[in-house]
């Protein structure tokens, strides 16, 4: 009996010369993608070390010849980058907070209740799947001026609980939760409000986790519209002053800027390694349900 | 602890007091909708309506907005950009498949077949994904330098200097190279995840009927992501059709309109000229176009479920 895996290829295939070389002329290229994924990642660190005129020299270095830790404290000073992260972690918890009240509500009651006429109600909400974001994207912006939301922070945080991408995600999750649960919570004497808080709740905790992650992501991301939105620098996000005072400014000098780059990019980086595993899941997830 | 003393048993008359259950069961599943409902329709629905209307009016914040009829269609039928840049857009999207839609197929496949180290590609792969956009701005500009990496790396081969980004020729193919290094990662993992769950077996049955390696890939590994082939393929003219915050940040249009997308097009409309009216127009019209992309991936991905 074999108990070894194999893939498309079996080990009949490896004794073979020719097939042989073609899988380590395979894995040769698997290989420098690996190192072409990693080497502009590590240049930003790198480049964040070194001095200005080695930076500026040709060909490039890779590792610095001499390490200048003292660079970050100078980026650290050029702009208010607590500040700045300060907005981004703000926009994120008002998104997250939004998003779960709205949507999970929402889709809780489409999942697991009894509302007539749910069918339209969905079509209400899917519907705007539909309608690609850049078509209306300065209507958008119009329409929050009317409203007076403009340089406010309410004009990103209502408009998150506005994404029927995670409605359906939530949604198919309540989906998947196995009725008797419910059932016999309710002969047991349990109101609609306390199914969703003690029972509905806690088992979502790994889906609001994956949720967390992608809002995490978009907060941390967007910069083309907070700027839009914010008339005010103050309230910048951080990846909107990162693209305002960093990227397209060519006085500042190349090692600071990649030094406050590679500030920017530490924190998103260590939170997909530590939750890698709820990344990729909720990856899949949206594979499928496109 | 003791249930049995717990609950009294209800008199019939109490049971009659009360309001019939499945009426209140309805307005609390109501009141759980209401916010969605309420969001939804002001900043999804009340926008994607008043940009149809707004596409015959002239938008003005001072002065208060004034109805023109077709003349903002008339205008931008008649302005030379809105053509230069639907073209760039279909240079983009064609870019798009030739660059990169292949690249995470043909390295998931690869990636299926490595034993050791899988874990540690995958997440190399899927590590740019993370890093923020403007990051990547910044990185690429330099890697992209007359005198950086890249180009360095060119020279030490014997080619001659390429100036990706201020070559014309170049600039959008760039952007291209760029967004498949970030973006190729994500979609790896989808294909990754539907060739693995390919049974063994299969290749074995199909190894011992006498099928080289290449007739295993084309008729057992492709058709077994076939869906997922669709889908994505769908789901990247939908989002390169709308693209235009990298030609934005990295080029602003340039050099000389070569990377000047609709979009962003619509976005120079808006808040260069302020001419809100016309850029709702253009709006409009794009999506008459991306609508029919968008039902046919919803179909695709309806069939993928079943």
């Amino acid at each position: 009996m074999k108990t070894y895996d194999r893939g498309i290829l079996s080990v009949y295939d490896l004794k073979k010369p020719g097939k042989r070389l073609v899988y380590y002329l395979m894995m040769l290229v698997v290989l420098i993608m690996a190192c072409s994924m990693l080497y502009p990642m590590l240049i930003i660190f790198f480049n964040g070390l070194k001095l200005n005129t080695e930076v500026n020299s040709f060909p490039p270095t890779f590792l610095p010849s001499e390490w200048h830790f003292e660079n970050y404290r100078t980026a650290w000073k050029y702009i208010e980058l607590p500040l700045f992260a300060r907005n981004t972690m703000f926009i994120f918890a008002g998104n997250m907070t939004i998003t779960v009240i709205v949507l999970g509500l929402a889709s809780f009651s489409l999942s697991r209740m009894n509302v007539p006429y749910k069918k339209a109600i969905g079509y209400f909400f899917l519907l705007t799947l539909f309608i690609p974001p850049t078509t209306y994207i300065i209507p958008n912006f119009v329409n929050l001026r009317d409203l007076g939301l403009i340089n406010s922070f309410w004009a990103l945080w209502l408009p998150a609980g506005a994404n029927a991408f995670f409605l359906l995600l939530l949604k198919s999750f309540f989906d998947g939760i196995h009725m008797e649960l419910f059932e016999s919570a309710r002969i047991d004497g349990a109101s609609e409000l306390r199914l969703f808080y003690q029972i509905a709740f806690p088992l979502s905790v790994p889906i609001f986790a994956t949720l967390a992650i992608f809002v995490f992501a978009t907060a941390w991301n967007d910069w083309y519209w907070p700027g839009l939105i914010m008339s005010s620098n103050d309230r910048y996000p951080l990846a909107t002053a990162i693209s305002k005072y960093v990227v397209n400014i060519r006085r500042l000098d190349i090692n600071l800027r990649f030094a406050i780059l590679s500030m920017v990019t530490m924190p998103p980086v260590l939170v997909f390694l530590l939750f890698q595993k709820y990344i990729i899941r909720g990856l899949n997830f949206g594979g499928i349900k496109g | 602890m003791d249930r049995s003393t717990a609950a009294p048993i209800r008199s019939l008359d109490e049971f009659a007091k009360r309001p019939p259950m499945k009426w209140s069961k309805h307005i609390l599943g109501y009141l759980f909708l209401l916010p969605a409902v309420v969001i939804f329709f002001t900043f999804l629905w009340l926008p994607i309506g008043k940009g149809i209307v707004y596409s015959f009016y002239d938008i003005d914040f001072v002065k208060g907005d004034s109805f023109v009829g077709w003349a903002n269609y008339t205008k931008i039928f008649k302005d030379a950009e809105v053509t230069v840049s639907a073209k760039n857009t279909l240079y983009y999207m064609m870019l798009g498949i030739l660059i990169g839609f292949w690249v995470p197929i043909l390295f998931a496949i690869a990636i299926s077949e490595i034993r050791r180290f899988q874990g540690f590609v995958r997440v190399a792969a899927y590590l740019p994904f993370v890093v923020p956009l403007v990051v990547l701005y910044g990185l690429w500009k330099w890697l992209y330098d007359p005198v950086g990496p890249i180009n360095a790396a060119l020279e030490k081969l014997g080619f001659s200097q390429v100036l990706f980004l201020t070559d014309k020729a170049w600039s959008m193919i760039s952007i291209v190279f760029m967004e498949t290094w970030q973006s190729f990662g994500s979609a790896m993992l989808i294909y990754l995840a539907a060739i693995m769950s390919v049974p063994r077996d299969w290749y074995e049955a199909a190894e011992i009927d006498g099928a080289g390696v290449w007739k295993r890939i084309r008729h057992i590994t492709l058709p077994a992501i076939k869906n997922q082939i669709i889908l994505l393929f769908l789901l990247q003219l939908i989002a390169t059709s709308q693209g235009f915050q990298t030609q934005f940040a990295m080029l602003d249009g340039g050099p000389n309109n070569s990377t000047l997308t609709y979009a962003l097009l619509i976005q120079r409309y808006a808040f260069t000229r302020q001419d809100y009216g016309a850029a709702s127009a253009l709006g409009v019209l794009m999506f008459l176009v991306l609508g029919l992309l968008a039902v046919l991936q919803y179909r695709m991905s309806n069939k993928k479920e079943e």
